[in-house]
């Protein structure tokens, strides 16, 4: 992940007052959770599996914690079952940042097969879990993209997912 | 032993600060009949009991938080004891109602060769314990309540024998959580970050 | 020890009607290299590659079917070893290639308390062991070839040096899949659409 991007999303996440940085590290974003692993602002959780991940979050998240959730679009897969509690029946405030493997663009070299499934897959699933969401893949608008999407997903009491993309990912 | 004696008996070791997760299964009927005070959040659906009340650990550090799970529950998903493990929180005790059996369907794997406890130590949990009697089950909880944890209980307890449900409306889903979060924006620990 | 040597050692016990299935990571491309004939399934994503392997033990229940996973991959769905006990099958022969890492990312919680021999005897597998060098790996792997009932053997091997692909048309999904399927109509005991 750009290194630029990496710091105006960590610089944003504190002043928005997210302290809890909970993941299970995947490619994408593993510049982004060790920097807030090394930053002694976050209180940095690595989880065994993301339906666990995403129950823990939203026990902390509704119990008044400030929380981020990284993930790609593998992890929401898996933790879809977590969401679907968490986020439509209990409308825990959990925001979710999610590299978009299978977007367009993706320089991670994995198989064609696997990317096109993400990219069918990403945008329809958050559809059908209700979570809002949106696309995140401009440098100039990507702190302005984080604040309001913090912004909302306190507002709204839902989680909400910023799918990271284009040249704020690669 | 049975499962609503267990509960009985530990109901009065919950003081009002303490937080408690309970599990589908009769544990939300008893806990939430037996439990009329504090915040309790009902129901939790299968896999999510444990975790969810692990991160209510996050939010309030210095009380303890109760989680009643169901041993079907927490198969669905025994990866989060490696979390708990790992995280290790000194205020998480996990109970697991183990009556092996999937409400009023089949038996579970804890009436063949499964044992949680051991699933547990492998985890890397440390403070565990498997009770099959009332007075075991009140020394562990005594002890959970008193020491860092976090603790990992697995209480024995006998098929029920007829079907219970709580209260809906102040037990499952959106309606609970409403009841869940004003109990939480009251209590003294609170507090909702600055934003 | 190196997680190649041992990969090495079990494809000399592996016969061309066993089964084999692979994680994602290293696991495939050394798989690949060391057995690159006979029915192999690839690069199975995280927490897959335990519960695929089972499958296929009860559709060939007369070959040993082996399953050569990772640590995080196991740890995504640890549940699937109660899955495994229970249907208790004679014929899997389960191998965690614990390298405590992500790939090239942080270390896994098998570098801090998790003992994963111990989750998997929790879960009612009473074959289930840790082997930390090649002589316990080499005659782990030989009793797991013929022992009957699951065995699942946790081999601590050291961080791979560098990253290594293997041809993707062989290794990683649809044409992996179809490698795969080409293989089994021509397997023995294959049997389909009874």
């Amino acid at each position: 992940m750009d290194q630029h991007s990496v710091e105006v999303i960590v610089e944003t996440l504190k002043e928005q007052g997210i302290d809890l940085a909970v993941t299970l590290p995947e490619e994408p974003t593993y510049s982004l959770t060790e920097a807030m692993r090394e930053d002694p602002f976050f209180q940095a959780v690595t989880v065994a599996g993301e339906g666990n991940g995403l129950a823990f979050c939203a026990g902390a998240a509704l119990g008044g914690r400030r929380v981020v959730f990284v993930t790609g679009i593998a992890g929401l897969l898996v933790g879809s079952w977590a969401l679907s509690q968490m986020g439509m029946v209990y409308g825990a405030p959990i925001l979710i940042l999610a590299s978009y493997r299978g977007d367009f663009g993706d320089h991670s070299g994995i198989p064609g097969s696997q990317l096109l499934m993400f990219k069918q897959v990403a945008e329809p699933l958050l559809g059908a879990l209700r979570v809002p969401y949106r696309v995140v893949n401009q440098k100039a608008t990507l702190k302005r993209m984080i604040q309001e999407g913090s912004f909302a997903c306190q507002d709204y009491s839902h989680p909400i997912v910023l799918l990271l993309s284009g040249e704020v990912l690669w | 032993m049975k499962r609503f004696d267990c509960l009985k008996l530990l109901a009065p070791m919950v003081d009002q600060h303490m937080l408690t997760v309970t599990s589908l299964s009769s544990n939300t009927a008893f806990w939430s009949d037996l439990r009329r005070e504090g915040a309790n959040f009902f129901g939790c659906n299968m896999g999510l009991c444990i975790p969810f009340a692990l991160g209510l650990t996050a939010a309030f550090p210095k009380r303890k938080v109760i989680a009643l799970d169901s041993d079907g529950s927490l198969m669905n998903d025994t990866s989060s004891l490696i979390t708990v493990a790992d995280v290790n929180p000194p205020n998480l005790v996990a109970i697991v109602m183990d009556n092996g059996s999937y409400a009023r369907m089949g038996s579970t794997f804890t009436t063949r060769k499964t044992d949680l406890e051991k699933i547990a130590q492998g985890a890397g949990i440390a403070n565990t314990a498997t009770v099959r009697s009332e007075e075991a089950l009140s020394a562990a909880a005594q002890q959970a309540l008193e020491t860092s944890g976090p603790h990992f209980i697995v209480a024995k307890v006998e098929p029920d024998t007829v079907r219970v449900k709580g209260d809906p409306h102040r037990t499952y889903g959106r309606f609970m959580r409403e009841v869940f979060m004003d109990a939480v924006r009251h209590h003294p620990d609170y507090q909702q970050a600055r934003k | 020890m190196k997680r190649f040597d041992c990969l090495k050692i079990l494809a000399s016990l592996v016969d061309e009607h066993m089964l084999a299935v692979t994680s994602l990571s290293t696991n495939t491309p050394f798989w690949f290299n060391v057995r690159p004939q006979g029915p192999n399934f690839f690069a199975l994503n995280m927490g897959l590659c335990l519960p695929f392997a089972l499958g296929l033990s009860v559709a060939f229940p007369k070959r040993k079917i082996i399953a050569i996973d990772s640590d995080g991959s196991l740890m995504n769905d640890s549940s699937s070893l109660i899955t495994v006990a229970d249907v208790n099958p004679p014929n899997l022969a389960a191998f965690v290639m614990d390298n405590g890492s992500y790939a090239h990312m942080g270390s896994t919680f098998t570098t801090r308390k998790t003992d994963l021999a111990k989750m998997a005897q929790g879960a009612g597998i009473a074959n289930a062991s840790t082997v930390k060098t090649l002589e316990e790996f080499s005659s782990a792997a030989k009793q797991a070839m013929e022992n009957v009932g699951p065995t699942l053997i946790v081999a601590k091997v050291e961080r791979d040096a560098g990253r290594v692909s293997a041809d993707r048309s062989r290794t990683s999904g649809r044409p992996m899949r179809e490698w795969f399927m080409d293989a089994l109509r021509r397997h023995p005991d294959y049997k389909a659409g009874r």
